[in-house]
């Protein structure tokens, strides 16, 4: 109940923060838009007919689907709090009488309407370049794709927490979670189309967490994948993750301490 | 109120080893050496109470200050502050403490300090009415009036640490930990801090255990000391005892041209000073020493002074006899 009457203020304030670093919030934003180069690569494989059964149109829509999940999902949580845990900078977090990741969360959320802003005239003009990139999908799918949406937010944000307690142990911590990027980026839809893999690739991506964060709402968007099976595939991830996160935490909070707090 | 009993926490700390082949070698065989930043400590503070806790760098101060807090568990030993187990980090007893970090901040960097102020309103579910009394006291008593529009890294650090202190009070803490509340700032700024403190203390009858170098501070503000080093509690009781037992002596001081000075007060025992000379005498030999000097030198600036704090905690620290375990 505490954090549900002081979240309209988080936001608020998150809000406040985000608008300072402005500037800074849009170079980021352009930097999380590997999908248009993306785009443009397999644009020109499609347009020679290298890409068997999926048109030009085909991918103008999925990476313009991508370029939309990824924005609206994306999260800076391991830095940060790698950062917090090395400096103790999570110190005066933690004597709040509030979980320090209500706050991170707070800000991870405020930067959506930035990346709305940014969005809407790459829309608009990947829509004039290719009208079908944006067609919009009918109500139900809609549905489906905000309900996946919020589970590949969670997923991504308790891999990040998972990630971020490794600096209760380790030094270079953010040296892992490298390792787990390049994995994403293969695997889940963010560089290649899972549909454009190996079949047997294909298969167990799809029961990754990698594909759960991204590919998942991308394939539903666009009437892809199977709705009902996918979208329990991401709630199995997010209450593993979850679990696997407060469990990361807990330990992390016995270990804090000899690690700078 | 705080009751401490065999309170210890150590941890390991990697050791990187010197040599050709030692950072290939601590891939896989890492050496680490066992810190005891405080052993078995016990000592009980009352409400409203204002203690100091004194030790040279590293004796353990921030580390017990921190384990009340709340942020670090203890190895061994047990705490208890207003009832809780400070670790259990209950949002109970979080509303209801503080720890000021002269060196760490809770203000957003690139904000006004009033949205930290929102924030803490907010995390700490406070009634609105009496948010809004807390801190308009809060900036009459500090004179934040001024800063409160300003982003806080156009604040000079005096002025952030008055931001941070109300952050920090905002919630109207029982127990006030402050961990070097007054380092880096300006004589005057460190003057309105301890009159700050007391006030809380005056007002709100909120205990304060504080952490400091700065001896002003500790002779300003805590009427009790616990003395720390090498993680061990080494005294505990009044400023007066700790004097009477460290520096039973009082400095009698001359002022004046070390010319004029020196021939006549050295046989005496004197020795110099910058300003003038000193002699370091039992009580019982003061009266008749003042009039030694009075007698060979008629209208000499004579003043009699105990052992400054800072000469008594370095007795403290050297262990010199006499020194309470």
């Amino acid at each position: 109940m505490r954090v549900l009457r002081a979240w309209p203020v988080l936001l608020r304030v998150a809000w406040a923060e985000m608008f300072a670093y402005r500037a800074e919030m849009v170079v980021w934003i352009l930097g999380t838009s590997l999908p248009l180069v993306m785009l443009a690569l397999w644009d020109a494989a499609a347009e020679s007919g290298a890409l068997a059964g999926f048109t030009a149109g085909e991918v103008a829509r999925y990476f313009t689907a991508v370029l939309v999940v990824r924005q609206l999902t994306a999260i800076w949580l391991a830095w940060e709090f790698d950062h917090d845990v090395r400096t103790g900078a999570l110190s005066p977090q933690l004597l709040r009488p509030m979980h320090p990741l209500w706050w991170r969360a707070a800000e991870t959320l405020a930067a959506v309407p930035w990346r709305v802003v940014v969005l809407v005239p790459l829309l608009g003009a990947l829509g004039a370049w290719r009208p079908e990139a944006v067609a919009p999908p009918d109500v139900a799918t809609c549905g489906v794709f905000a309900l996946s949406l919020a589970l590949a937010w969670l997923v991504g944000w308790c891999v990040q927490v998972c990630f971020g307690c490794l600096a209760f142990w380790f030094e270079q911590a953010l040296g892992a979670w490298q390792a787990w990027f390049f994995a994403w980026g293969l695997l889940s839809g963010y560089l290649v189309p899972l549909a454009l893999m190996p079949p047997s690739l294909r298969d167990v991506a799809a029961w990754l967490p990698f594909y759960a964060t991204l590919g998942a709402p991308v394939d539903l968007l666009l009437g892809h994948a199977d709705p009902w099976g996918t979208l329990a595939r991401q709630g199995a991830w997010a209450i593993v993750l979850a679990a696997v996160a407060s469990a990361a935490w807990r330990a992390g909070m016995r270990r804090y301490g000899a690690v700078g707090a | 109120m705080i009751e401490v009993e065999g309170l210890s926490k150590s941890y390991r700390v990697p050791l990187r080893p010197e040599g050709r082949f030692a950072l290939v070698r601590s891939l896989w065989s890492r050496e680490a050496r066992e810190v005891r930043a405080v052993e078995d400590i016990s000592f009980r503070v009352a409400q409203g109470e204002r203690v100091g806790f004194l030790g040279p760098n590293g004796a353990g101060k921030t580390t017990t200050l921190k384990m009340l807090a709340g942020l670090l568990e203890p190895s061994a030993g047990r705490v208890r502050v207003l009832g809780h187990r400070p670790q259990d980090r209950d949002p109970r007893y979080l509303s209801q403490i503080t720890l000021v970090m002269g060196q760490k901040q809770q203000l957003l960097w690139d904000l006004p300090p009033r949205d930290t102020f929102a924030l803490n309103v907010a995390m700490y579910d406070l009634p609105r009415a009496q948010a809004r009394d807390t801190l308009d006291e809060l900036v009459e008593m500090l004179q934040l009036a001024p800063l409160l529009q300003r982003p806080v890294r156009n604040l000079s650090l005096g002025e952030r640490m008055k931001c941070e202190l109300a952050a920090a009070l905002l919630h109207r803490p029982r127990v006030l930990f402050l961990d070097e509340p007054t380092i880096g700032l300006d004589v005057e700024m460190q003057a309105q801090v301890r009159t700050f403190i007391r006030g809380i203390n005056a007002r709100f009858g909120a205990t304060v255990l504080l952490t400091s170098h700065a001896m002003a501070d500790i002779a300003a503000l805590t009427p009790r000391l616990l003395l720390i080093d090498g993680g061990r509690l080494r005294f505990d009781g009044p400023m007066a005892e700790l004097t009477r037992s460290l520096a039973p002596e009082r400095q009698v001081r001359v002022r004046g041209e070390r010319a004029a000075l020196l021939p006549v007060l050295a046989p005496l025992g004197f020795v110099e000073e910058p300003d003038g000379m000193r002699a370091d005498v039992p009580v019982a030999r003061v009266n008749e020493l003042l009039g030694a000097v009075l007698a060979r030198m008629p209208g000499a600036d004579v003043r009699v002074e105990d052992v400054p704090l800072e000469e008594v905690l370095r007795r403290a620290f050297r262990g010199e006899a006499g020194a309470p375990a």
